[in-house]
């Protein structure tokens, strides 16, 4: 067996700290959702997804589907200010779209 | 008269490698332009008042906090956030560019209808996402109307002959329809 020396050890936990600091304090912590709605069809939806998110025709339909059975569907994450600008973006086709924090979301 | 006609509705197909067509009768031209019109007209009601302060209406600040009371408006016009706080603060900074982009969709289909008196339609990869938009904007205003949150499709299909909201399913039917005519065409040029 390997053994890890104190040094090492320090290193690797820090590297682990600092994941766990990405992941909590990272600057993408917002979600855009897109929601099930009656009128819009669901190739419009799997349309303007990819139109806009430039996602691939099986991925866009997959959120589509998610949305469709599931009610909701986070479609991008990032920054707030990023986020506000997809779902602006969402609502000029129509799309009922709204950004939450990631950690309250869903 | 064969069955191939010009009475057969076609909605849109594909044309060449960047433009798609559609052949409208006089009376779907017309349907169409009094419909977007509408749009138009709607979307114009709600216009900014920037006498007070010229800078807000430079950087395109709305006087607007609030969510229209209109539903019509307020599907075309959502919240962004769960939050009224926080949703009212993006209204206020973002509406007016919501009604714009719309209107400009609106306006867009509403010039290559009175452009086209011969109901030849032919737009371009955004001339079609601009009709896509538009038509929806219609298709939700006439959702909102036609209360399909409520309504299924199967009560709508059986109004009687007399209620007025038949001939609005009919319209929204065709219009759903004639949009996913326009998908169908743009998603064979994304394979």
């Amino acid at each position: 067996m390997v053994k890890i020396d104190e040094a090492t050890q320090g290193i690797v936990e820090e590297e682990i700290d600092e994941a766990i600091k990405d992941i909590f304090n990272s600057d993408k912590p917002w979600v855009t959702i897109v929601w099930d709605d009656p009128v819009n069809l669901m190739t419009y939806v799997t349309y303007v997804l990819m139109e806009l998110f430039g996602f691939t025709r099986e991925k866009a339909h997959e959120l589509m589907m998610q949305v469709h059975t599931q009610g909701k569907a986070v479609v991008s994450t990032g920054s707030r200010e990023e986020m506000e600008h997809d779902v602006a973006r969402l609502h000029q086709y129509g799309l009922w779209a709204t950004l939450a924090r990631g950690d309250k979301a869903l | 008269m064969s069955a191939d006609s010009e009475e057969t509705p076609s909605g849109f197909t594909r044309h060449g490698s960047n433009d798609y067509v559609a052949n409208f009768s006089p009376s779907e031209s017309e349907v169409l332009l009094n419909l977007v019109e509408q749009i138009i007209e709607l979307l114009g009601e709600r216009t900014d008042n920037h006498s007070d302060d010229p800078l807000a209406a430079m950087v395109g600040i709305t006087s607007y906090d609030s969510p229209p009371d209109d539903e019509v408006l307020l599907r075309l016009l959502p919240n962004a956030y769960a939050d009224q706080v926080d949703a009212s603060e993006f209204r206020r900074y973002t509406e007016s560019t919501l009604r714009a982009k719309k209107s400009a969709h609106a306006m867009s289909m509403r010039i290559d209808l009175q452009s086209s008196p011969d109901g030849c339609i032919e737009v371009d990869h955004e001339g079609a996402n601009a009709w896509l938009g538009a038509m929806n904007d219609i298709r939700l205003a006439l959702g909102v109307r036609l209360k399909v949150q409520e309504n299924s499709h199967e009560d709508l299909e059986i109004l009687a002959p007399n209620d007025p909201l038949r001939g609005v399913y009919a319209v929204y039917s065709w219009l759903g329809w004639l949009q996913e005519s326009l998908i169908q065409s743009l998603l064979d040029d994304a394979l």
